[in-house]
């Protein structure tokens, strides 16, 4: 078992994370403009008068800085000596902090965001999925399905601009940005707590609701097909209550999809919620990324990405490993 | 005294499709008894009404199958009750697995198959009765399994695990497994092997002699009728044309329709060609009036063409719906 299946998927994992590596060494590199000349050019558009020797000086500690000296090999090598050292270098914009110092700052409010998001939205739309598929005719069913099709196609970056337009603007019940409020102590106290769940509130809605529609539909997709299979029938003919079928036949022959859904989903919320936090100015990782972008800060953005490509290709191959144990026709080969 | 008493069972499919109303008649004015302990066949072409009626009988039938009139009486010890009277879905939910249960088509994947088959045994079975002790549980499940020949590992495989013939062995274990009172069987050895299906039929006579419970049996199978029933009855389009015990309708069929299905049926040593069956059974949505056989018979007269033959006795247990036998309007 051990060699036929966890080998070779062990082995698939490893190659994407090395092709991933690869790919944010080598694509930055293809970029017709150089870091270091687009930074020296941006310093002296701004006025600065340098000198020629300087401005060689200046070169080649950026040079360093960046990882960009010596031959393409010998940066190869460093930046791979790098990554196992667990280096992701400074950050440019915010220098001399290092990228992981940063990454570590921002993490927990990314991660606490989603993570919550997506439990929430992922359990609910599954349930309500499974329930719906086994009563379609029901008037609850049909009011679901109406809201879940025509909540699920609006844009998240429009949902967020409306409640914050709604929520924080017209009626101001919760704050209009943020993580917390300016001058709250952070601590583990019960006055910042509720301080920071009045913060996510808003972004939280504006995710769970799109995401509840998402997961519904798919889960409901699913599940009104099994919700035909002889065994359901079968199972309602020998009396078996509606829970039991439910939760015995319906939920686990249908969960495979949502499962593989939710493993993708885990992995990206490494990766932040870009506009949702840009929107309601939430200091995670999407507004790290995009400060970043707006900075030049290469190496954070690199960072950024070797980080959600490590979170993503690890989450998919944990729920590989997860499979067999929940369906038995998946074997170990 | 019948245990089960059906009396002049209508049931149609009934759609409506933007205005436009369409009615199957899949099961029109049926009757019929079952005795205890009896094996009855219900034979047909596809399309006939079989299954339908099975639906109704068994009070599974849902909507778009609605139930026009008649009764369904059961008689369980001396209780006698309406199946289509009960309204609550706990009532008849009650009765499954203890005094009626189903064996379906074999082709059908009944079991679930993300848990083991044990996981369906305790799930059947703590409908009626709460599984407190698991060695009791355990007792009571491999005393029947070796009741019926089969081996107790099958209780830690998954469905997938199993072939076809033995899937359908462990449904048949499963549905067999509280001694119900009547036993439905909805074409049981579909889409098995011959060799196969004689292991099942087997399996269902066991069954019907040790628990001493009346089987009630779907097919279109004439050969596995002739194996197993005690009496048969012939449905075409929606109605019983004829009904007896299995010796009389294999051997002094009245109805045209049984003798044309029985021609269809091959026999050792006869090297002629088989006739089959001209024309097809007829759309049940737009029946034909008067005997709904009288286009495909050899015999149809004008009065065939009018009027509809009663299903009637002609001798002791053996009623014909045919003009030419004796039938009235």
């Amino acid at each position: 078992m051990f060699r036929r299946y966890f080998l070779p998927r062990f082995i698939q994992y490893l190659v994407v994370l090395i092709v991933g590596m690869n790919m944010i060494f080598f694509i930055p590199r293809l970029m017709p403009s150089d870091p270091i000349e687009s930074r020296l050019s941006q310093m002296t558009a701004q006025g600065q008068y340098l000198d020629p020797a300087a401005m060689e000086g200046l070169r080649e500690s950026l040079a360093e800085l960046y990882g960009l000296e010596g031959s393409m090999f010998e940066q190869y090598a460093a930046y791979w000596k790098r990554l196992f050292s667990g280096d992701l270098g400074p950050s440019f914009s915010q220098f001399p902090t290092p990228v992981v110092e940063l990454l570590k700052s921002s993490l927990p409010w990314t991660v606490g965001l989603l993570t919550v998001n997506l439990l929430l939205s992922w359990i609910i739309g599954t349930i309500l999925g499974a329930v719906t598929a086994f009563y379609p005719d029901s008037k609850l069913t049909k009011v679901i399905e109406i809201l879940a099709m025509g909540i699920r196609p609006i844009p998240y970056y429009i949902m967020a601009l409306a409640l914050v337009i709604l929520f924080a603007f017209v009626f101001p019940i919760f704050p209009m940005a943020g993580g917390y409020s300016m001058g709250t102590k952070i601590g583990f106290n019960s006055r910042f707590i509720l301080d920071l769940l009045r913060h996510a509130f808003l972004p939280l809605m504006s995710l769970v609701i799109l995401g509840i529609g998402g997961w519904f539909l798919q889960m409901r997709n699913v599940a009104s097909n099994i919700v035909e299979e002889g065994y359901v029938e079968y199972a309602e003919a020998s009396g078996l209550s509606k829970t039991k079928i439910i939760l015995h036949y319906i939920i686990p022959n249908a969960i495979m999809p949502q499962l593989t859904g939710l493993a993708i989903n885990i992995g990206f919320i490494f990766g932040g919620a870009l506009i949702t936090e840009i929107v309601f100015s939430y200091p995670g990782i999407g507004s790290l990324l995009y400060n970043a972008i707006i900075a030049e800060d290469y190496n954070l953005i690199m960072g950024i990405n070797i980080f959600s490509i490590v979170a993503v290709s690890t989450a998919m191959f944990i729920v590989d490993m997860i499979y067999p144990l929940l369906d038995p026709r998946i074997r170990y080969q | 005294m019948p245990v089960l008493d059906v009396r002049d069972l209508k049931a149609y499919y009934i759609t409506d499709r933007y205005g436009r109303i369409s009615r199957v008649r899949a099961v029109d004015e049926v009757s019929f008894q079952v005795h205890k302990n009896e094996i009855y066949g219900i034979a047909g072409e596809s399309g006939c009404g079989k299954s339908s009626l099975l639906k109704v009988v068994s009070g599974l039938s849902k909507p778009p199958l609605r139930i026009l009139d008649g009764e369904v009486i059961y008689k369980f010890d001396d209780n006698e009750l309406n199946m289509l009277s009960l309204k609550d879905d706990k009532q008849r939910r009650q009765l499954r697995g203890t005094h009626i249960s189903s064996i379906p088509q074999a082709s059908m994947n009944v079991l679930n198959p993300v848990k083991r088959i044990e996981k369906s045994f305790q799930d059947f079975v703590s409908v009626h009765f709460e599984i407190n002790n698991k060695a009791q549980f355990n007792e009571m499940v491999r005393e029947h399994l070796s009741a019926l020949g089969l081996d107790w590992d099958i209780m830690h495989a998954y469905p997938h695990q199993l072939s076809g013939g033995m899937r359908q062995r462990v449904i048949i274990a499963l549905a067999t497994i509280l001694k119900p009172d009547i036993i439905f069987a909805d074409e049981p050895t579909t889409a098995l092997d011959v060799v196969v299906q004689r292991g099942v039929v087997q399996l269902i006579k066991k069954i019907n002699e040790e628990q001493h419970n009346t089987i009630i049996m779907v097919t279109h199978d004439m050969a596995i009728h002739a194996n197993l029933c005690d009496r048969l009855a012939i449905m075409y389009a929606g109605k019983i044309v004829e009904e007896a015990d299995a010796h009389t309708i294999f051997h002094d069929a009245k109805h045209p329709y049984t003798t044309m299905l029985l021609k269809s049926l091959p026999k050792i040593g006869d090297e002629s060609e088989r006739e089959s069956a001209p024309g097809a059974p007829p759309s049940l949505v737009d029946v034909p009036p008067g005997c709904r056989f009288h286009p495909r018979c050899p015999k149809a007269t004008e009065l065939c063409c009018k009027e509809e033959p009663q299903l009637i006795e002609i001798e002791k247990g053996h009623r014909v719906a045919c003009f030419h036998e004796g039938g009235s309007r």
